[in-house]
């Protein structure tokens, strides 16, 4: 073996020279010096290795990973062929199978300081801490004269849960070091991680000497972690050692200075409140007066800190709806008063979490009102307000916001007094006086304000908001538009259009990419050209706005189109999926963006944010944008598998009879329950047959284009083109390919599976980990997590996994509506184990007796579905989600099911009162499409149309249509063309 | 009810997503999470009740050639509808005082659209700042740019 590694002493140098190079970097030299070896040894493997690796760094890619190969295959000893090999394997993002070639490497070469770093890094991306403590030993005993191998360990260690060992080595290296340069943010750094190590062993004064000592010397600089580590530390000790908590401690005192410090950190305030015994949640003998009178303190101390001012109104009692005089009213009065005068847009979004006591509610709305009713009565008796007009705007912006609020959330405790409304003799005239705020109402409120005031952005804004809300689209879209043009430069604005136009379905004049509601009439062009919208603000030479929102990792406009593709037609839905799976793509990225700074953070001692970086990147995959395109991905893709849709989400969402006029008018239906496939209607055969030849002809195209590509390779460029490979074309860019892949399960399945883990180890660990708190997106939470991790198992035949889904989501809510529907689709699917090819007997005693923990085997689905319809009779979801369970039990006529889903308006007996939103109610509609009940949908859709009064959703096909043109025509006229401006009238 | 504190890597992706959302000058995951770990004490959020990010300020020290060390401002923002609560100057005084503090930087730099007429009042108004400089088409749509600056050396120790 070694014999033929051997070099005669020139070709040695030579290889010693052709390492260097390619350290360096010089390419095109290196390569020539393999060449010149090659020459006389053309089977030296670790050559071989080299010119490959250069060649790959050449953008060669095919070749040099050939000679790679061929190399390793002459030297499978040799520590450098497989160093090479790893490195590929590591540019590929393939980190396991590139530590299985270091791990070789080492073999050959076990104190190689570089494969050991590299292996190091691999350790931390694989989070194999075990091995990284073993890595990160042998390098400190390599290399003890440098510091970074020593906090390389302790890291290593803290990361390993040896929380002792890290102490240790810290310790040791703290009394070993030598000559540290005054004032040294990267040694202040590394004591901090010492402290926190300390912090994390509950040694709380050792931790407090040490930053104390440390702090007065000044070798740490940060003076606000000293000032929190301290404040916390004090805490913690007096709250162990059960120290008596009166008056101020030196806990206290440390918060006080952090206060001071920053006015409006919440962490400080609760801090303070907390070492003071008056933490409202925390503290045992919390007492509200005291904190308020504290609060109190330091509102005077700090006269322009408002957070203690806000944090009172929290605190303060709930009132009672006489009290004027009370506690929450003095201090809600001058918070609100103020706010209106200086015009702060956010004073609503800042009120409204006090909304839940219906008290606090009241108060507020009788103060807001009362301004308005100053205004309105031009009663100059009330000395306090400042009849400012800006002042009278910004009431009425409040009082919309107020009663939409209201309006939407039914489950919120209302108002015991009918909506305020002036009676002032404006164009627009006054909804219907009705006990309950409507949308109208909040209509009628934001219309007298943008007549007052034409040209204020915010107020159209709010017009927008509250006509989505509404039901009306297509209004939303042009009130927002008038906001985009009153402030052009505004890209907030111009977003918040692109996204209402995407909802009204007009996704090429949001953001030029393709799918579109089919229209009678021409398309886009105009101002935007190919841009759309959106392309104000998107860079010019992208191919167009929608693939820059993508590559600069736009989240939110991914989703926003998805959505909106996954509404317009179901010949959409491959691009939906591809939006989906790009927001997927994107998580995979912010993953693999991390690999670099296992070294970096390492050699800059930036110690304390990696450890957060890495924490944060641990969880990463619970982001709520993560499980919106998980779950929506996955819901397509079991849609795909059934051929029609399980009654679920109501994945097209739309009003009803497939707007996009392409496809069938089935596929939204409610039959996947009936155990599986093939209940296809001829029209989706066809649709699914032509998705299949185009496919068939793309890839044929996509050939002929490598090809051509293969003709004109590069020729030896000399720029370092790295070791990832370049991103594969997208040979699918319309996602025709994906919606006829044959094993759709699997890729859900897959899309899943992480979130999964992450979920049940979160359980274990009990309450770890900040980001559970994160704020999830309607309707894509953990339930419907869940509950879409069931379809996908049990359509798979996992059904101890679908049995486990079942239970976490029952244990979040066992009265979920979805949670409800899946009771009874698994209880159908015990039933059916005896008949069709069944599973070990095991498992499916297993999947009944969990089964019978959720749903009481002794009452049949049917009785349990009834006394759940009965139970929920006023949420038009749950008896949506009933009327679906009846379809699927199958022992019911079509014309019950019909029947329970028209009680979702109320019309069914003693049903009075249903709370029921446009969504739901859309939902309602296409279930009843898909039930081809068309006559009866017919029925539906008309009551909704009257019942929603400012809704445009519930128009007939034809009627949408014209609203949708007169939308484009708005946001694509020529500047010149322009009507003119913010004239404030309702269009809704 | 705002909170303001130190931004944290968990804050990355809110923070990249208001830029998205109010400024057309755009970063990569990765570039942000260089500047959270580089410079760990000059980056700093305002957050709303749910946790969800209104307004940032992302910074940066420079040693460059000049051999003074100073603070720069790549990006700040605060989203049209949490306005006129004072938030930028908060994150920007916060930000100014860490890289005085902790960095010893002598003055803090920033480039402005010549025309966004609101942010150079901040500056130089509320916060001190003058025109060091004008770039020509320093912007990606070939605007000019104000780059901007203030002393930090005589700075007081802490300001709220």
């Amino acid at each position: 073996m070694a014999a033929k590694r051997a070099l005669t002493p020139k070709e040695a140098n030579l290889f010693k020279d052709l390492l260097t190079l390619y350290e360096t970097r010089q390419l095109k030299k290196g390569l020539k010096t393999a060449d010149q070896i090659l020459k006389k040894f053309p089977e030296h493997g670790e050559t071989l290795c080299m010119k490959g690796l250069i060649l790959t760094h050449m953008g060669q890619r095919d070749e040099g990973i050939d000679l790679v190969k061929k190399g390793m295959r002459l030297d499978l000893t040799s520590h450098i062929v497989w160093h090479v090999f790893g490195l590929i394997q590591k540019g590929e993002k393939n980190y396991e199978e590139a530590l299985k070639s270091y791990t070789q490497a080492l073999r050959f070469d076990k104190d190689n300081i570089n494969i050991l770093r590299d292996a190091a890094q691999l350790q931390t991306q694989l989070r194999l801490y075990d091995s990284l403590v073993e890595t990160r030993y042998t390098l400190l005993k390599l290399r003890p004269t440098l510091r970074q191998h020593w906090v390389a360990l302790a890291v290593a260690y803290y990361l390993n849960g040896n929380l002792d060992q890290a102490k240790n080595v810290m310790e040791k290296y703290e009394s070993i070091l030598k000559n540290i340069p005054d004032y040294d943010v990267e040694h202040s750094e590394t004591l901090l991680f010492h402290v926190r190590v300390l912090e994390a062993l509950e040694e709380h004064s050792q931790a407090l000497s040490l930053l104390d000592t440390n702090a007065k010397e000044r070798a740490i600089v940060d003076k606000t972690a000293i000032m929190e580590y301290r404040a916390r530390l004090l805490s913690a000790s007096s709250s162990t050692t059960g120290e008596a908590q009166e008056g101020e401690g030196e806990a206290s005192a440390a918060w006080h200075t952090l206060i001071d410090h920053n006015s409006e950190n919440i962490d400080y305030y609760y801090g303070y409140l907390a070492s003071l015994g008056l933490h409202p949640t925390l503290s045992p003998s919390y007492d509200s007066t005291k904190a308020l009178e504290t609060l109190q303190t330091l509102s005077t101390a700090l006269p322009r800190a408002s957070f203690p001012r806000r944090l009172a109104l929290t605190l303060a009692p709930s009132p009672s709806s006489e009290d004027t005089n009370g506690t929450f009213h003095t201090l809600a009065k001058p918070y609100i008063l103020t706010a209106l005068q200086k015009g702060i847009p956010s004073l609503f979004v800042d009120l409204k979490s006090l909304y839940t006591d219906q008290g606090k509610m009241e108060a507020i709305q009788g103060i807001v009102e009362d301004v308005l009713r100053s205004f309105d009565s031009e009663d100059t008796s009330n000395a306090e307000i400042d009849r400012d007009p800006s002042m009278y705007i910004w009431t009425l912006y409040f009082l919309a916001q107020h009663y939409s609020y209201l309006a939407s959330h039914p489950t919120l405790p209302q108002p015991s007094s009918p909506p305020y409304i002036p009676s002032s003799s404006s164009s627009s005239t006054p909804p219907n006086p009705s006990p309950y705020p409507t949308q109208s109402h909040s209509l009628h409120l934001i219309s007298l304000a943008i007549s007052h005031t034409p040209t204020l952005p915010d107020l159209h804004l709010l017009q927008s908001k509250i006509l989505k809300r509404a039901g009306d689209p297509y209004g939303a879209a042009t009130a927002v538009n008038r906001a985009r043009e009153l402030d052009g430069q505004d890209r907030f604005l111009n977003g918040k259009t692109g996204n209402a136009l995407m909802r009204a379905g007009l996704v090429k004049e949001a953001s030029g990419a393709p799918g579109e509601v089919g229209s009678g009439s021409g398309g886009g062009g105009g101002q935007q050209g190919k841009g759309g919208v959106l392309g104000v603000f998107t860079k010019k030479d992208a191919a167009s706005p929608a693939s820059d929102l993508e590559d600069m990792q736009s989240l939110s406009y991914l989703l926003e189109e998805a959505d909106a593709q996954r509404r317009t037609a179901p010949s959409n839905l491959g691009l939906a999926l591809k939006r989906y799976l790009a927001v997927q793509k994107i998580f995979t990225e912010i993953q693999d963006d991390q690999y670099d700074f296992h070294g970096y953070c390492l050699r800059k001692f930036t110690i304390n944010v990696y450890l957060n970086l890495l924490t944060w990147e641990d969880s990463l995959l619970l982001h709520p944008a993560y499980l919106k395109s998980a779950i929506s991905a996955s819901q397509i893709f079991v849609y795909l598998h059934d051929g029609t849709l399980f009654p679920s989400f109501g994945i097209l969402g739309g009003a009803g009879k497939d707007r996009g006029g392409s496809g069938s008018k089935g596929g939204k239906g409610g039959k996947g329950g009936k155990g599986g496939a093939g209940e296809m209607t001829d029209a989706e055969k066809k649709a699914k047959k032509k998705a299949k030849k185009a496919a068939a002809a793309q890839k044929e195209k996509a050939k002929e284009r490598e090809k051509e590509e293969g003709k004109k390779a590069p020729q030896a460029a000399n720029e370092d083109k790295g070791l990832e490979p370049p991103a594969p074309k997208d040979d699918d860019p319309d996602g025709t390919k994906l919606l006829v892949c044959e094993d759709p399960l699997e890729r859900a399945a897959k899309l899943l599976a992480p979130v999964v883990k992450l979920l049940l180890s979160k359980k274990d660990k009990t309450s770890k980990g900040k980001n559970a708190s994160q704020k999830r997106m309607k309707g894509y939470g953990e339930i419907e997590f869940w509950v879409t991790v069931y379809d996908v198992a049990v359509r798979r035949k996992k059904f101890l996994q679908a049995i486990q889904a079942l239970t976490q989501a029952h244990t979040l809510d066992p009265e979920h509506p979805e949670v409800h529907l899946r009771l009874i689709h698994a209880s159908k699917t015990v039933s059916s184990f005896s008949s069709s090819s069944p599973p070990s007997e095991t498992i499916t005693s297993t999947f009944s007796s969990q089964l019978s923990n959720l749903l009481p085997s002794t009452i049949s689905p049917e009785t349990h579905n009834s006394q759940y319809l009965q139970k929920h009779s006023k949420n038009a979801r749950a008896i949506l989600a009933s009327a679906k369970a009846l379809e699927m039990l199958g022992s019911s006529t079509k014309e019950e099911v019909e029947t329970v889903v028209f009680g979702m308006l109320g019309s069914g007996a003693g049903a009075e009162g249903v709370h029921v939103d446009v969504e739901t109610a859309l939902e309602g509609l296409g279930y009843l499409y898909s039930l081809a009940s068309d006559e009866k949908a017919e029925e539906f859709r008309v009551k909704c149309d009257e019942r929603f009064v400012s809704s445009t959703v519930f128009k007939s096909e034809q009627e949408q249509g014209k609203l949708r043109d007169a939308v484009r025509e708005e946001v694509t006229r020529l500047p010149g063309e322009e009507k003119e401006k913010g004239d404030g009238e309702v269009s809704g | 009810m705002h909170n303001i504190r130190l931004a944290r890597p968990e804050d990355l992706m809110g923070m990249q997503a208001a830029n998205l959302e109010n400024l057309p000058e755009n970063y990569l995951m990765k570039f942000w999470m260089y500047h959270a770990t580089t410079w760990p004490q000059l980056s700093f959020v305002a957050e709303d009740e749910k946790g969800g990010i209104v307004g940032y300020v992302l910074a940066k020290i420079d040693e460059g050639d000049s051999k003074e060390v100073h603070g720069h401002v790549n990006s700040i923002s605060v989203l049209r509808s949490h306005r006129r609560l004072g938030l930028a100057k908060k994150l920007m005084l916060l930000s100014q005082e860490a890289m005085a503090t902790i960095y010893k930087a002598q003055y803090v730099s920033l480039h402005v659209r010549k025309s966004n007429k609101a942010a150079i009042a901040l500056y130089r108004d509320t916060l001190g700042f003058e025109v060091a400089d004008i770039e020509k088409k320093y912007y990606g749509d070939g605007e000019d740019a104000l780059k901007m600056r203030l002393n930090l050396e005589n700075m007081p120790e802490s300001q709220s």
